[in-house]
């Protein structure tokens, strides 16, 4: 394929009708460790895989507030990753700033989406390298957005990205129609549910390479702390997504 | 947002006003929220405009009145309209609500007195929404107060008695809008700028309601007018 023809900048298409660059940019986020996001009538949760580069380092970090009623789960370039949440918190300030009132969460990821959509059509720019998934509650109601380099977004019920993410997608056909009436505590667990099954044979869940934010209606952006995720994986061992069914 | 002498460089500031508005008179009631004003544009001291509407609409379920530079009314009404137009660009029906509103104006505010070019206003934002009832003052300094009454300009003196006495928080539409009309009658008697057609306009559940026009009951048949009866007049 003459691919290398057609790759070398933003602002050539290819005959096929595609911009090479972007979707290079795209994969950027694909060998970034996953990250998922679902959500129910009341909250939304993020879950992400955090990856340790050596024994000596720290585990880097996934998740990120971006307001009381905002965070963003981040795959891909992480540097890349700082600059938009930096602009999401600018925004976020000065909208309340100014209102007094939260940034409405959908109206943020547009303009995260028109930023990255101008770094696809320069010449000299590139487009950024990381993919968010942005969770966030408003008057509209609870939300949970995947932003991508190409500068389109998506809103979504619950979705994966990075790496082996297909895997969890496919936990999350199998079962999303018991998200929305799900409690906290089931839908903490379908989402560790659909991170094991994205993780190689020889890896483990553990408190510390798993991150894991709630955010809800009358809940601010949090954490889960070390405890907290210790006892969430061991009930996952005993976790059945079947037994919620039958509850119903 | 950059007003056009800043662009040309002829920075003028405004140090007096010109084409002014009486007091705005704001009251909280059972259900909504209640605002009133006269409908004088006075040039100083003459009567210039005698037939003006002093409360706008700015959306749904929100209206503004000020008292103080007329012209800076009309700005301001463009600027809160811009805001609920943006929203159009975002597609995603969010509406500003009353409160974003009055901060926008409170924080706009600020920033001109900042540049000692001030919006020379004392701004009434009012509006009813999920369920509550909001009532903002924002002053010429950009000063933001929330309240369940709100008077500006000569009302501040001559019409919290009458207020405090005749109404609650609770009371009913009508029982505010007499509140509201008793006050006008007392500034037609004793405001030089006052005037006694006054408008009425109203925020509920379900919606916007601005009032026509109508005129203040006076009474000027006392025995003292007719019959000059404290007067020494030179001819007895």
């Amino acid at each position: 394929m003459l691919k290398h023809l057609y790759d070398t900048d933003c602002v050539t298409w290819s005959p096929q009708g595609k911009l090479f660059q972007v979707e290079y940019a795209m994969e950027a986020v694909k060998q970034g460790s996953i990250c998922l996001g679902l959500k129910s009538n009341d909250f939304v949760v993020l879950c992400s895989l955090k990856r340790q580069p050596s024994e000596l380092a720290g585990y880097q970090e996934k998740q990120f507030k971006i307001d009381d009623h905002m965070a963003i789960a981040i795959a891909g370039l992480t540097a890349d990753a700082r600059v938009l949440c930096k602009y999401m918190r600018t925004e976020c300030l000065e909208y309340k700033y100014t209102y007094e009132s939260h940034h409405p969460v959908g109206r943020l990821v547009f303009k995260v989406a028109e930023k990255s959509q101008h770094k696809t059509q320069s010449g000299a720019k590139r487009p950024y390298g990381v993919g968010l998934l942005v969770a966030g509650i408003d008057p509209n109601g609870v939300h949970l957005f995947e932003t991508c380099p190409s500068g389109n977004y998506y809103e979504y019920k619950c979705q994966a990205i990075g790496s082996r993410s297909q895997a969890a997608r496919t936990y999350f056909e199998s079962w999303f129609h018991l998200f929305e009436k799900s409690t906290l505590e089931q839908l903490i667990l379908h989402g560790l549910s659909a991170l094991k099954k994205a993780i190689m044979e020889d890896e483990e869940l553990n408190e510390r390479n798993v991150e894991v934010g709630i955010l809800g209606k009358n809940q601010k952006f949090i954490h889960l702390n070390a405890q907290e995720l210790k006892d969430y994986i061991v009930k996952l061992e005993t976790f059945n997504a079947n037994a919620q069914i039958q509850q119903e | 947002m950059i007003f056009n002498s800043e662009i040309s460089g002829q920075q003028q500031h405004t140090t007096s006003p010109v084409v002014t508005g009486g007091s705005v008179i704001a009251l909280v009631y059972n259900g909504g929220v209640i605002v009133g004003t006269d409908t004088l544009c006075s040039y100083g001291s003459m009567a210039a405009f005698k037939n003006v509407q002093k409360i706008a609409q700015i959306s749904k379920n929100t209206i503004y009145a000020s008292s103080g530079e007329f012209s800076d009314f009309q700005q301001v009404v463009k600027e809160l309209a811009k805001i609920d137009r943006s929203a159009l660009q975002y597609d995603d029906g969010v509406h500003p609500s009353p409160k974003d509103y009055g901060n926008f104006l409170a924080r706009l505010s600020y920033k001109k007195r900042c540049k000692i070019n001030p919006l020379y206003l004392q701004n009434v934002v009012a509006g009813f929404h999920n369920g509550e009832r909001y009532l903002a003052l924002v002053d010429i300094y950009g000063t933001y107060l929330e309240s369940n009454f709100i008077t500006t300009g000569f009302a501040s003196y001559f019409c919290k008695a009458i207020i405090s006495n005749y109404w609650n928080e609770n009371c009913t539409l009508d029982q505010a809008k007499q509140v509201i009309r008793e006050c006008f009658k007392v500034l037609f008697c004793r405001d030089c700028r006052a005037h006694d057609v006054i408008q009425l306009a109203y925020v509920d559940e379900q919606g916007t309601h601005i009032e026509e026009q109508e005129r203040v009951d006076t009474k000027w048949d006392f025995n003292g007018f007719k019959f000059r009866a404290n007067e020494k007049l030179h001819t007895q």
